[in-house]
């Protein structure tokens, strides 16, 4: 490490930095354009003149009915809170048993599980749609939870399942000499040492979530009374892909409350994904 | 006595494992499982997705009309899906090693770098698409910027080899932060004691990263591949956001055709079988990927 010369220092630093730049221009230009009138987003698109930066567009987004930003935050909200409840909630009991039972029906049943994983979401959405019509959930909040959720129980019961595996069984045995039950075990010895891995599932299953456009846009249905952010972004924007006074603002109005919670838990989500990694 | 009190209590605890897993089973079964299995069945019948109308059995006649393609709409969405799978993941892998050499060292600047590298991932790929639409579109921020200052503008997504390029240039710019961070996370295990010798022997870097950095990753480098591939397999809102898929069908992806051709138009056994050819490529890509990593990788034990 000694060797490095300051030259070399100074060029990578440099690259470094007009790589972070080519990331950066996207956003700079959607954030000054939120704010111009259609004429000066196409003369200048890059500037900004004081004189006629205006909020005028971000409001009328914000009012805009075919993306109502509040109800769409708080159905997205409620996706992301309600998938990862019946998501981890299901699979923190069932990888439990099968780290804890090594049978082979119950090895069967982790390799059953982890098939999953290689099922696309979107691909086998169009015959999901026919057993959520068949149980009467098509068009439904739970039934798109409970599909979202299906198709986040392979990976994060497979994680679980590994981490589990890593905690000395004795702990289990000595509550269980001491009187307590599976499921008192469970989540009061078990579960509570899940933590790091519990904030994986959960962190790697709301990004999947919260940027979901397919299940909700096929399984509520356009019509819906129900709008995520994605689906509510593509009703207000993918007719009017050209008027940028709506484009603009109205993918601001959707990035910045993720991008602030980026800034904020940065090393969580990033973390979170390379120790999923390294597991799964 | 004794015999049947150990079998009941086998029973039981047998049945209490069972209840365990019985919810993330039921879940996972009915909505997974069973899709899966609708779709491998859909897939041989012809239905129109109308509950009143039952599928009509027609044998392997979808997977024949995909494979004969009559008129020529599936091959070009074929070979759009598999440009982006290998060129794409050629290039996220290549810049996500590539800038994970240079952001190896943790430091405060790396650190923020790391962060700006990855940030397009937590933003929904549709959102993604929307936005560079709007900057490279006809009308768009760049072509202005050209007309402005007197020069012709480019057929970014107006010319089909154009879109092309532009979309797995917007993939690959949305994409590889992911595997940036699993090249950091390989990186972080290879011993630096190794590295620091290969370096006394007189290996220069290239050297050094040739037979000691590149050969401790081979683990990592399997899970990037196999997992930018199973992705770009399947790369469906960015199109819906960038292009719609045009012009023409020049962007067109298979996951495109199976939702927004098939799906839409109510060939839903056409769709399904469309689909699950899908998963027995991505599966057998995968397993191909792996089987010839595994080579690789037993070097990696041996350096490691």
């Amino acid at each position: 490490m000694t060797r490095t010369t300051p030259i070399r220092t100074a060029f990578r630093v440099g690259l470094v930095a007009v790589l972070s730049i080519a990331m950066l221009v996207p956003m700079y230009i959607m954030v000054v354009n939120a704010f111009k009138p259609q004429q000066e987003i196409l003369l200048s698109p890059l500037g900004f003149d004081l004189a006629t930066l205006t909020t005028d567009h971000i409001a009328a987004a914000w009012q805009n009915t075919s993306f109502p930003v509040v109800e769409g935050y708080a159905v997205t909200l409620f996706l992301v809170l309600a998938c990862n409840v019946v998501a981890i909630g299901a699979s923190v009991p069932a990888a439990y048993t099968i780290a804890r039972t090594p049978t082979p029906l119950f090895r069967f049943l982790l390799f059953f599980f982890v098939a999953g994983m290689f099922v696309p979401a979107q691909i086998i959405l169009v015959p999901a749609i026919f057993v959520l019509k068949a149980l009467g959930l098509m068009g439904t909040l739970p039934g798109l939870v409970l599909f979202m959720s299906s198709t986040m129980i392979p990976f994060t019961l497979f994680i679980f399942s590994g981490y589990i595996r890593m905690l000395p069984r004795s702990l289990d045995e000595a509550a269980s000499i001491d009187g307590a039950g599976r499921q008192r075990i469970l989540w009061t010895i078990v579960f509570p040492l899940m933590r790091p891995i519990v904030a994986t599932a959960f962190i790697l299953n709301a990004l999947s979530a919260w940027n979901d456009f397919v299940s909700p846009q096929l399984i509520l249905g356009p019509g819906s009374q129900f709008r995520t952010i994605t689906t509510g972004v593509y009703a207000a924007v993918s007719t009017y892909t050209t008027n940028y006074e709506i484009v603009f603002p109205t993918l601001l109005l959707a990035v910045v409350p993720i991008l602030l919670i980026f800034v904020l838990m940065q090393r969580h989500i990033m973390g979170g994904l390379s120790a999923g990694a390294v597991k799964g | 006595m004794a015999r049947t009190t150990t079998t009941r209590r086998g029973l039981l605890s047998g049945l209490a494992n069972g209840l365990m897993t019985l919810p993330a089973a039921v879940v996972y079964t009915g909505l997974t499982v069973v899709p899966v299995g609708y779709a491998v069945y859909y897939s041989f019948t012809q239905y129109n997705g109308i509950p009143s109308q039952a599928p009509t059995w027609v044998g392997w006649e979808n997977y024949a009309r995909i494979i004969a393609d009559p008129i020529g709409d599936l091959r070009p969405a074929a070979w759009v899906t598999l440009v982006i799978a290998v060129v794409g993941a050629f290039l996220v892998n290549g810049a996500a090693l590539g800038i994970a050499m240079l952001l190896r060292r943790t430091t405060a600047f790396n650190t923020f770098a790391r962060a700006v590298m990855f940030y397009p991932h937590v933003l929904s790929a549709l959102i993604v698409g929307f936005l560079w639409q709007a900057i490279l579109g006809p009308q768009g921020a760049v072509n202005n910027l050209l007309e402005n200052a007197g020069q012709s503008t480019l057929p970014f997504l107006a010319d089909p080899d154009w879109a092309l390029v532009t979309l797995v240039g917007v993939i690959v710019w949305a994409q590889f932060g992911v595997q940036l961070v699993l090249y950091l996370a390989g990186l972080q295990a290879v011993s630096p004691e190794l590295q620091e010798a290969a370096r006394l022997d007189g290996a220069n870097g290239p050297q050094v990263f040739r037979h000691v950095t590149w050969p401790a990753l081979a683990p990592t480098v399997t899970v990037t591949i196999v997992t930018s591939i199973l992705s770009l397999l399947k790369v469906y809102d960015v199109v819906l956001g960038l292009t719609n898929g045009g012009p023409g069908d020049a962007t067109q992806t298979w996951a495109y055709e199976i939702l927004a051709v098939s799906f839409a138009n109510n060939k839903v056994g056409l769709a399904c079988a469309q689909a699950v050819l899908l998963v027995v490529v991505a599966g057998i890509l995968s397993f191909t990927i792996i089987a010839l990593r595994r080579r690789a990788e037993e070097g990696a034990e041996a350096v490691g």
